[in-house]
């Protein structure tokens, strides 16, 4: 695969996982904070991908169970992509709801279920 | 005849006010009257019947349909016609039907007249089904009904808390009794059903099916028969009015005196002697319990024969004397002349229902004054009343000349003193119980006649009390009859109750008052016909009865003993002591009545200590009253606010505290939230990345 080693791939993933996680810990804002789980899902398809593209790359010949492998990780990627899809339109519209109601989207403010 | 006076209490139970308005008092008496003398005409028949056929043969079980019907115990609806049920049924509709005519009168001023009258006919129904039912649990429901119908009359005059506190006294120590009789019927029928024989349609508490078996299996199980022995009998000493539990009939006196006269002295009060006949194989199978029933009756009768002589209120001179004449009943079933018990009950429910309706009748006419010192000389106002009383002084005292002639107490109380004097068993240290018991009963004997004379020398003899004393203050007077009189006036005129409607008492406060100028009349032919009709029979009652053994061989099919166990026979000396006892108890009287103070005040320690019923039943209310309140109190604060409550509550606390310490992790701040995911996933991980390894 043009040379580029599977852990330059995983090394990626990992940097834009960790820049999810703090974007989620450090940011007020739930769009950002949106963007940064967007982040690390996306991080989590693209290990999902490289894995399923050096398991054929490693073996000498093609088997079936690395066929499979190769069509499951590819098809988790299709599903993560379709459930984040859903979770955005949800949390936008939960968002939207909360800054009609409290002209104000900040969730450090959002504490109403504070024991 | 069962069916009638349930009929006459359904129709003046639904109808009864609506009828009084309609057709007046007159008409609801006789609706009342009609079901028991009619059902009396059929109890006649039917003896007469019965009589006719062999005496072998004089049992008859009607069966009915079934009542309960479970696996392995079927209890029918079923009546026993022998000699016993019909005279206890001869007893209540012919005693009854007099009482009943006796209450139109003396109930005809009285407001609720329906009311009273269907309480009466539920009675008489409750209590025929006691001495009619072939089972032990019909007469348990009719024992109960009869306790009922006792509580319901009892607190009649229910807007005065001294009667409903009387009722309920006696509906409590009733209870008492019933705890026993249950027990007494459940260990029955558990030793019944746990003989091999086969007993027919698995009728485990019809008599004429259990008592061949109950025989056989008792005499297996001695010590079981000594148990059901007592517990029957506790239930019937609760019934009975036997020491200890006495204590609710002096009370019941509250109620008005026909029912004084039905319920506490010639019938309801009898059903533990009528228990003790149905079921005396079961106290001859055990000579220990019929011994302490033996000693118990003696205490009794001397006990509330002492009591009386403190007495000023005549109806409670007369409830102690029931009590006293209840005791010798037992002594004589505990010495085994179950019969004569029978006996003693007719003839009791003929002199003393005489002496109750004699006393009402003087309260009566009196204006409901029930102080015997308040009275004197009523001989000259009321003659009838006089003369009958007079008649049932002499039967309850047993006066008669042996050989010839006696007043009906004087057999029936032969008969019970007999077998237990004739008893030479050493069996308390050389000395006899039952004849000790016996030889109280004597001295009884005496006491009985000496209290009744002094009644009878203070209400009808002497001076004109009521003219020349002050009213004795009424120190505890019933304060039954403010109802009774005035209410003929404020009924006719005011059919809505406009004035009953308003506090009662002060309208009639003058009413009630006997005065110095007050004149005594003779009561209405409706109440001494009643009288005069119970003096025939008290004067005639027992020698008929005893000629030839008359009742004993009657008696015999239902009441033989039938085990080896035989009563001894009485001494001959007998008749003539008890024949003197009688005498010398009459003479004893006049003394007292003759030294009478009026004034409580002089009265000695000893005599106000009778009064007080030697103070037990003071006892008995601080104990079981006041004991069962603080035990209550006790409970309240230790067990349930200590102990249940701290559980609860403390439960309930944890909870919150738990929940308090848990909620500093509900910061409500979102990002902490992630925070801590996170550093949980990274646990998570680390413990299956390290912690799997091994």
């Amino acid at each position: 695969m043009n040379g580029v080693p599977l852990a330059a791939y995983l090394g990626l993933g990992l940097f834009m996982f960790c820049v999810g996680i703090v974007g989620v810990i450090v940011r007020r804002n739930p769009i950002v904070i949106f963007m940064c789980v967007e982040l690390m899902l996306n991080a989590a398809n693209l290990t999902f991908l490289s894995f399923a593209r050096y398991r054929i790359a490693e073996s000498s010949r093609v088997t079936i169970e690395a066929e499979r492998s190769v069509m499951a990780g590819q098809m988790m990627v299709i599903f993560v992509m379709a459930v984040a899809a859903a979770e955005v339109a949800v949390g936008l519209g939960i968002i939207m709801t909360i800054f009609r109601s409290r002209n104000n989207v900040d969730v450090d403010e959002l504490n109403l279920l504070r024991g | 005849m069962l069916l009638l006076p349930i009929a006459g209490f359904l129709l003046l139970a639904l109808a009864g006010s609506r009828l009084e308005k309609m057709l007046g008092k007159r008409a609801v008496g006789a609706l009342a009257v009609l079901p028991i003398a009619v059902a009396f005409g059929i109890t006649s028949y039917l003896t007469q019947q019965l009589a006719g056929i062999d005496a072998a043969h004089r049992s008859i079980v009607m069966s009915g349909p079934s009542w309960i019907d479970i696996m392995g115990l079927r209890i029918p609806f079923e009546l026993l016609v022998d000699p016993l049920s019909m005279t206890m049924s001869l007893i209540i509709t012919g005693v009854g039907s007099l009482i009943f005519l006796y209450s139109t009168g003396y109930m005809g001023a009285e407001r609720e007249y329906s009311r009273f009258f269907t309480y009466m006919n539920l009675f008489a129904a409750a209590m025929l089904l006691l001495v009619l039912g072939n089972n032990l649990l019909l007469l348990f429901v009719g024992w109960e009904g009869v306790g009922l119908c006792s509580y319901l009359l009892i607190g009649f005059w229910y807007k005065d808390l001294a009667n409903a506190k009387a009722a309920n006294k006696a509906f409590v120590v009733n209870r008492i009794g019933d705890w026993g009789l249950t027990l007494g019927l459940l260990l029955i029928t558990a030793l019944v059903a746990g003989t091999t024989r086969h007993v027919p349609d698995a009728r485990y508490l019809s008599y004429d099916a259990i008592l061949p078996e109950l025989k056989i299996a008792l005499e297996r199980h001695p010590d079981m028969a000594t148990l059901a022995a007592f517990l029957l009998f506790i239930g019937a000493a609760g019934k009975s009015a036997q020491f200890p539990l006495y204590l609710w009939l002096p009370d019941a006196m509250a109620g008005p005196t026909p029912v004084s006269a039905l319920i506490h002295a010639a019938t309801m009060v009898t059903s533990g002697v009528v228990l003790l006949n149905r079921m005396h194989v079961v106290f001859e199978s055990a000579p220990l319990a019929s011994t302490v029933i033996c000693g118990i009756g003696a205490f009794t009768a001397l006990f509330a024969a002492l009591i009386a002589f403190g007495q000023t209120d005549i109806k409670k001179v007369l409830a102690y004397s029931t009590v006293s004449q209840l005791g010798f009943m037992f002594i004589g079933c505990g010495a085994g002349a179950y019969w004569a018990g029978i006996f003693h009950v007719t003839t009791h429910a003929f002199f003393k229902a005489l002496l109750f309706l004699g006393a009402g009748a003087v309260i009566h006419a009196m204006s409901h004054n029930q102080d015997m010192r308040n009275y004197g000389n009523l001989k000259k106002y009321m003659p009838i009343t006089f003369t009958t009383m007079v008649i049932g002084t002499l039967a309850i005292s047993a006066i008669g000349i042996p050989g010839v002639f006696g007043f009906a107490g004087f057999y029936s109380k032969e008969a019970l003193l007999g077998p237990a004097l004739g008893d030479t068993n050493g069996d308390m240290g050389g000395v006899s119980a039952l004849a000790l018991s016996g030889q109280i009963g004597l001295f009884v004997a005496v006491l009985t006649a000496a209290y009744m004379m002094r009644l009878t020398w203070l209400t009808f003899f002497g001076k004109e009390r009521w003219r020349t004393q002050p009213i004795v203050a009424e120190d505890h007077e019933e304060g039954a009859h403010e109802d009774a009189q005035p209410r003929l006036a404020t009924l006719d005129s005011d059919p809505y109750g406009f004035f009953l409607s308003s506090e009662p008492k002060s309208v009639e406060e003058h009413d009630h008052a006997l005065t110095s100028d007050h004149t005594p009349k003779e009561v209405s032919p409706s109440m001494w016909l009643p009288l005069v009709v119970l003096a025939v029979l008290s004067v005639g009652g027992g020698y008929v009865l005893e000629n030839n053994g008359l009742l004993e061989k009657w008696l015999q099919p239902s009441s033989a003993p039938v085990t080896s166990f035989v009563p001894a026979e009485a001494p001959s000396w007998l008749p003539m002591v008890s024949a003197g006892a009688g005498l010398l108890g009459l003479v004893f009287g006049l003394i007292v009545a003759n030294a009478e103070k009026f004034d409580l005040a002089k009265w000695s320690g000893l005599r106000l200590w009778a009064r007080n019923q030697f103070g037990f039943d003071e006892l008995m209310t601080n104990f079981a009253v006041q004991g069962g309140s603080e035990l209550a109190v006790v409970l309240d604060e230790g067990v349930e606010v200590g102990l249940i409550d701290r559980i609860v509550n403390g439960s309930a606390g944890v909870a919150a505290w738990i929940g308090k310490v848990l909620s500093v992790a509900q910061r409500g701040l979102v990002r902490s939230y992630a925070v801590l995911m996170l550093l949980g996933g990274i646990a998570i991980l680390s413990y299956m990345m390290l912690g799997g390894k091994h």
